[in-house]
């Protein structure tokens, strides 16, 4: 067993944790990042495969009764094999309201106070709106069905720099054009002294003293060791490794920080009874169709993996953004079976109808996706042997939701003359019998609130009993986004980190503070 | 995101927990011995003669020991999922013998549940000497066999899929049935778009692309 005493435990090392990391170590404080899996040197160690051998190395997956779990592990957790769609949560994300009618935000946080932070990110990652020239096939096909109905529709933003369009994005950029943290945050916040240790997975956290006797607003020194994180080698690593730390930064993801904390609860027993609840996950939904003769050839396979275009039309009335979706070959076989609506050929799935389908992939074939104010409603819980498991509420308000989204994701493709593609989502071959989510876009897990009734964390991110103890990541996030969820974890982690440096000022900074007023 | 097929062996543990037997060892049971043993509990099992004969390896032992026999097999049946795979191509079954994914153990018995169901069927002793349509309805049948067999069948479609139509194997190849290139051939830009572009776009909603 190892011991490390520093004065910050950053558990994780993607969106949530990049942000924190950079900006303490910047400040002069000790800063010690463990992540579970392995070190990516990007963009070296990316490769551009299908191979799940490949892709299994880093993205792992949770599925439960009516939902599936994507999320990554290694060394910059999802921004590695993410599409780099940068957006910023639109307003009324924020204004989203429980079934009581009280609003799920903190009080404090609005899209207006994300806004300062949300710049600070876009700088870091280099988020540009994607040139009119540089929109996809696909993108642009898209955006012409959206014209012929009379609606809008928007070029998206991207963390990109000198982007060559290999269509990749998600197994990884080979030429080191999309920003991940590999790019920027990881490798300043190393620069500045951050430790960063890899194939180590925090099992537990405890308290090393009274934490509630700690002062949550201190000179650095004069705070003492108050958490210890217990980490067992995972992959390369040989040895256990006991962390103690004044303060304590939650990051692993919205699985990885719940997993976590409910893991401690033994430790940990003012806890929440909300760690673990109110998962929301952007309610994807999924269509596809092929384009009728008269429209242009869209590609699959070559632009950025995210097409390029995002209608906000449907945000207002229905809650709802919707894009056009470019699945590589994996991953449409992997996540659904496709046949043409109305096809009485059998066999169905397989067989001649089914590569004659296939070959009309590349070019014909349109998928639109959904994303949606969807209510909370997934919950982690840990089985007998601390393993996670996860259960969705599927309720009458989802189902509703999911019928009226997916009748008007197929009216878009049918009112432009595209034939309906069947897809029939499953899991191994086998099809789900009901309707079942799958996200990237997991949050909320261990939710900032104004009460304790109602989440994890207060709006500084901070766990509620627990002084010093810092959700950062998706876990914090309150509400589903209804636009990819990376841009806003990664704006509030730098606004969490920025109450960090103010309540925890070194003994110099104090000085200097205490002098100048 | 990529099921991995784990879905026989956990099947036929259940059942047997689910009827109160004990784990069956499936690597140290001799299969003549193993099933004198738990006869009895097979006996009582109402739905676990499947996945029984699955971990008892209850199947001829030349499916076993012929590997040629297997190949063959497995062959016929990928061209027949896949019309237009071509049949002599390295890769085309290897996804079966990989002992990545958990169904490279069931795949001596995947391959004599085949000839099985064609013998039934057709009174023809080997799956690859049927016609394209008799193999076709020999897979029907494995279809909408008992629920363990659907879940071999389908998982062993999902993995010739899978593995055909993304190119798993070779990077460099993809898959020329559906225009996959595999790693990206330097396609210019210029050449990933259309030119006119005004003739595409919608009107927006935003000056920037983020929704107030």
């Amino acid at each position: 067993m190892r011991t490390i005493e520093t004065d910050v435990v950053i558990v994780g090392t993607g969106f949530g944790a990049a942000a924190p990391a950079l900006r303490l170590s910047e400040a002069g404080f000790k800063v010690v990042m463990i992540e579970k899996g392995p070190r990516i040197e990007a963009p070296r160690d990316f490769r551009q495969t299908q191979d799940p051998k490949y892709l299994l190395r880093y993205l792992k997956q949770l599925s439960g009764e009516r939902i599936s779990l994507t999320y990554a592990e290694g060394l910059g957790g999802g921004s590695g094999f993410y599409e780099m769609v940068s957006l910023r949560a639109p307003s009324l994300a924020f204004e989203q309201r429980d079934a009581q009618g009280k609003r799920l935000w903190p009080a404090a946080l609005n899209r207006g106070a994300l806004d300062p932070y949300y710049a600070i990110a876009e700088r870091m990652l280099n988020v540009e709106q994607i040139a009119i020239e540089e929109v996809p096939k696909t993108g642009l096909v898209f955006a012409r069905m959206m014209k012929n109905l009379g609606y809008t529709c928007d070029r998206a933003r991207y963390a990109v720099r000198g982007c060559v369009g290999s269509g990749f994005c998600v197994t990884g950029c080979i030429y080191g054009a999309k920003q991940s943290l590999h790019m920027n945050y990881l490798p300043k916040a190393e620069g500045v002294g951050a430790r960063v240790i890899t194939d180590l997975e925090a099992t537990t956290i405890r308290t090393l003293c009274d934490v509630l006797r700690t002062p949550r607003s201190e000179t650095l020194s004069n705070v003492p060791y108050r958490y210890e994180v217990l980490c067992r080698p995972t992959g390369k690593q040989q040895d256990w490794h006991r962390l103690k730390a004044r303060l304590v930064i939650l990051a692993g993801g919205t699985v990885g920080t719940a997993r976590l904390l409910l893991r401690s609860k033994e430790y940990l027993r003012r806890l929440s009874h909300e760690v673990g609840r109110n998962i929301a996950f952007n309610g994807g939904v999924k269509v596809a169709g092929l384009l009728p003769k008269t429209f242009p050839a869209g590609d699959m396979f070559t632009g950025r993996s995210h097409p390029g275009m995002i209608s906000y039309e449907f945000l207002e009335s229905n809650g709802i953004t919707i894009s056009a979706a470019k699945p590589l070959p994996l991953q449409a076989v992997a996540a659904a079976r496709l046949k043409l609506d109305g096809d009485e050929q059998s066999p169905g799935h397989w067989g001649g109808p089914n590569v004659d389908l296939m070959k009309l992939y590349r070019k014909r074939v349109m998928v639109l996706v959904a994303f949606g104010l969807t209510r909370a409603g997934a919950e982690l819980t840990l089985s007998a042997n601390a393993e996670p498991r996860l259960h969705l509420e599927f309720n009458d308000e989802l189902r509703s939701y999911y019928v009226r989204v997916k009748v008007l994701l197929n009216s878009i493709l049918q009112r432009n003359g595209c034939r309906l593609i069947n897809t029939e989502f499953h899991r191994q071959g086998v099809p789900y019998k009901e309707v079942h989510f799958s996200t990237a876009h997991q949050v909320g897990s261990c939710r900032m609130a104004d009460s304790r009734m109602m989440g994890a964390a207060d709006a500084a991110g901070e766990v509620f009993g627990y002084p010093g103890l810092y959700v950062t990541d998706g876990a914090a996030i309150p509400t589903s986004l209804a636009v990819n969820t990376s841009l806003t974890i990664l704006a509030n982690a730098e606004r969490i980190a920025a109450i960090v440096l103010r309540r925890y000022p070194l003994a110099k900074q104090a000085a200097d503070l205490a002098a100048s007023s | 995101m990529f099921g991995l097929l784990r879905i026989e062996q956990e099947n036929s543990q259940y059942d047997a927990k689910a009827n109160g037997c004990e784990e069956p060892s499936r690597d140290c049971l001799p299969r003549r011995a193993a099933l004198k043993r738990i006869g009895a509990a097979v006996a009582g099992l109402a739905f676990g003669c499947t996945p029984l004969r699955i971990v008892l390896r209850a199947y001829p032992d030349r499916f076993d020991e012929e590997a040629e026999l297997v190949d063959r097999v497995l062959r016929a049946f990928v061209k027949t999922v896949i019309p237009g795979a071509p049949g002599d191509a390295p890769d085309l079954v290897r996804v079966y013998y990989d002992g990545f994914y958990r169904f490279a153990r069931y795949r001596p018995y995947f391959a004599s549940d085949l000839c099985q169901r064609a013998l039934s069927r057709y009174s023809v002793v080997r799956f690859d000497d049927l016609s394209t349509d008799q193999r076709a309805c020999v897979i029907e049948d494995g279809l909408a066999a008992d629920s363990t067999t659907q879940r071999l069948y389908n998982g062993a479609i999902f993995l010739a899929q899978l593995a055909f139509y993304a190119g798993i194997f070779d990077d460099s190849k993809g898959c020329r049935l559906i225009d996959f290139d595999g790693r990206f051939r330097g396609v210019p830009l210029a050449d990933q778009t259309y030119p006119n572009q005004e003739f595409y776009l919608a009107r927006g909603l935003t000056a920037d692309g983020n929704y107030g």
